[in-house]
């Protein structure tokens, strides 16, 4: 058994908006106007939140995250492999995670089968290799049919498996990416392949899918009431139902985190950086303001009697975690975990408790929160909530989980 | 009006039919008959008071079988000259709305010897250059949680045309409504979504093989499909009249003027 592992996530927003952003633009997704882009600020931004990122390292995080998204603020990696790539130059211990490459925006995913090998090789097999859909935005980004998306993400990441552990050449005779050859090089330098994470939003057909395949399941809901603990529940029982068993490191959460020496200097450093992540970065993604990209009925990427389902259960112009009007609607959704190392300790715990999750996936860096608050966070985090943590979580896990096969830490095998 | 289902190559297509007369044979698009409602509308109505109408609902909508397998509009003609056999339809008067006035264009220019004639009302399925067709997938996604104005602007002449606020009604409207609608997004983003966008640049090139007689009818403001579209379908359809607006009237004319649309496209047959 291990214990609770702890990613520090960068979404890399952009951080330099004025302050009437949200009173102006209509959205912060797909049409943002680019003409906002001010390179006077943003030379150096990269390099900024690259620092930050090899500076967990520094810290004793478990990993780095990064995920891609297209023609928005609210993360600036259209190629999260591009950062992966300079983390396995600035970066020695933590695991490499991206989370995902969208695979139907690949007109062939060979591509990212080649570029996930390079960077398992170039990082000495410390990639952790996410697969992701995509969602409404991407959909617009880059005119991606819904009808079939489903599908033709799955074949792709099944070609890239097989890619990985399947010596070539082959044919791929697939539905979507019919392929003549085959014949990867380089090969991942984890066996039999790099740890496969798939995000998914509580759909019973994408738990199905990750459980037959053995893979881990990331939920990539931002909020943490009782449906992180519903979400941790069901995937278990679909496990089950696929002969497998439950341990905390086959699920993932993402949540964000701003830790301070007390309470009240923790909420006043972060509040800005926080509602701006919140109104700006949010809105056209999670936030019913302007137009809301990603759920509707403009992205049919499930079938009618899904839709059907899901129309049961919602209520229109509900509000999203973009919508709370106050730091108490804010700190009742469980996002966003502020406060000194005891308070962020003891909410943090209570989630693990609960949802006995084993992958801790966290957002520090919110908004425009600066680089100098960023890093303080992250180091009390490390220093004063991560220790006790994984000693608390160890012991819950082993108690819970007595028969678990968890796979060890980071050894590449030959 | 009657409902029945046909079986053809294992796929089931749901369709209504109404009235007596020559067979007329009619596509849907958005706002209409199968994409926001069980039964006809006015429109169709009135056309069946004149001819045997026939409206298939398109794969994966009402209760037609979905097919998976349909990724270009070649594939959607083909399931059309599957329903045409099995209906042993072999002369007809063709009529389409929107996505069903493009799948009607391409089935005529591939066998112009079955239609008798073509009528294209508001049609997609032409690349104009400068002349892009709305984006109808974006307008769906509610504005604010729940509000659909933006597409009914754009199918209709205005956010607050009373029957555009029926058909696409704001916040939680009907369920079985709603999947419908669904349901037609979902068959449109098969053939439409991708570039190319609700059009196949090779169609223009193949409209001078529809010999038979044809009306082109547009709404004054169409706000998906833009007018060029219409009157270049009417100067390349080598036996068309000049394009028809209806006035006061937006991209779905047989829904907002159902008496005009039909009582000129009524004309048009009979002549």
């Amino acid at each position: 058994m291990k214990p609770v592992q702890l990613f520090c996530w960068h979404f890399m927003a952009y951080p330099y908006l004025d302050k009437d952003f949200d009173e102006k633009q209509y959205s912060g997704w797909v049409t943002v106007p680019n003409s906002l882009w001010d390179n006077r600020k943003a030379r150096g931004l990269y390099q900024e939140y690259i620092d930050q990122l090899a500076y967990a390292d520094e810290l004793g995080f478990d990993g780095m995250v990064l995920n891609e998204h297209h023609q928005n603020i609210y993360g600036l990696m259209p190629s999260p492999n591009l950062i992966a790539s300079a983390l396995t130059q600035r970066t020695i211990r933590g695991k490499i995670i991206v989370l995902g490459n969208l695979l139907p925006l690949h007109l062939n995913p060979m591509r990212v089968a080649e570029e996930y090998a390079m960077l398992d090789q170039m990082s000495n097999g410390r990639l952790i290799a996410g697969f992701a859909p995509g969602g409404g935005p991407e959909t617009f980004n880059y005119d991606v049919p819904s009808a079939n998306t489903r599908e033709k993400f799955w074949e792709a990441a099944d070609l890239i498996v097989r890619s990985w552990t399947e010596d070539g050449p082959f044919a791929h005779e697939g539905r979507y990416f019919p392929l003549r050859y085959v014949n990867l090089w380089p090969k991942p330098l984890q066996k039999p392949f790099p740890p496969v994470w798939i995000p998914g939003s509580r759909s019973p057909s994408t738990m199905a899918e990750v459980a037959k395949r053995g893979y881990c399941y990331f939920l990539s809901s931002r909020s943490h009431g009782g449906e992180t603990h519903r979400a941790q529940q069901e995937f278990a029982a679909v496990l089950e139902k696929h002969g497998d068993q439950y341990h905390p490191f086959r699920f993932g959460i993402l949540m964000s985190t701003y830790v301070a020496e007390t309470d009240q200097q923790a909420r006043q450093e972060c509040e800005e950086g926080v509602w701006y992540f919140l109104k700006n970065c949010l809105k056209g993604h999670l936030r019913r303001e302007g137009r809301q990209l990603t759920y509707g009925p403009g992205v049919p990427y499930i079938p009618a009697a899904a839709w059907r389902e899901y129309l049961k259960g919602y209520t229109p112009g509900r509000k999203l975690l973009g919508d709370v009007e106050n730091w108490e609607e804010l700190d009742a959704s469980q996002s966003i975990i502020v406060g000194s190392p005891e308070t962020v300790h003891r909410r943090i715990q209570n989630l693990i408790e609960k949802a006995k999750v084993g992958n801790l996936l966290i957002q520090f860096q919110l908004g425009n929160m600066p680089d100098h608050l960023a890093r303080k966070s992250m180091k009390l985090f490390a220093e004063k909530v991560a220790p006790a943590l994984r000693d608390d979580s160890l012991k819950q896990f082993t108690d819970e989980f007595p028969g678990a096969k968890v796979e060890q830490a980071a050894e590449a095998v030959y | 009006m009657s409902g029945r289902t046909l079986e053809i190559n294992g796929r089931k297509v749901w369709l209504l039919e109404s009235g007596k007369g020559a067979p007329l044979l009619y596509l849907h698009g958005f706002a209409d008959v199968h994409s926001v409602k069980e039964s006809w509308i006015p429109f169709h109505e009135k056309l069946a008071q004149h001819a045997q109408v026939i409206a298939p609902a398109h794969p994966g909508c009402a209760q037609t079988d979905e097919n998976k397998d349909i990724d270009i509009i070649e594939d959607v003609v083909f399931h059309y000259l599957e329903v045409l056999d099995a209906l042993k339809l072999t002369q007809f008067d063709l009529v389409g709305s929107c996505v069903g006035g493009w799948i009607a264009a391409e089935i005529a220019a591939r066998h112009p010897e079955k239609i008798r004639k073509l009528v294209l009302i508001g049609a997609t399925g032409l690349f104009v250059e400068g002349a892009l067709i709305g984006d109808v997938f974006m307008m769906a996604q509610p504005e604010y949680g729940s509000s659909y104005a933006s597409l009914r602007e754009m199918l209709f002449s205005g956010a607050d045309q009373p029957d555009a606020l029926e058909m696409f009604p704001d916040g939680k409207g009907d369920l079985e409504d709603e999947v419908r609608r669904y349901q037609m997004l979902r068959f449109g983003s098969r053939i439409g979504f991708k570039p190319p966008y609700f059009y196949n640049r090779s169609l223009k090139n193949r409209l001078h093989r529809i010999s038979c007689p044809a009306l082109v009818v547009w709404g004054e403001k169409d706000s998906m499909v833009p007018r060029v579209h219409g009157e270049t379908y009417a100067r390349l359809l080598p036996n068309a009249q000049p394009l028809k607006i209806i006035v006061h009237a937006g991209h779905s004319v047989h829904a907002e003027k159902p008496d005009v649309t039909a009582q000129m496209v009524l004309n048009f047959l009979a002549e």
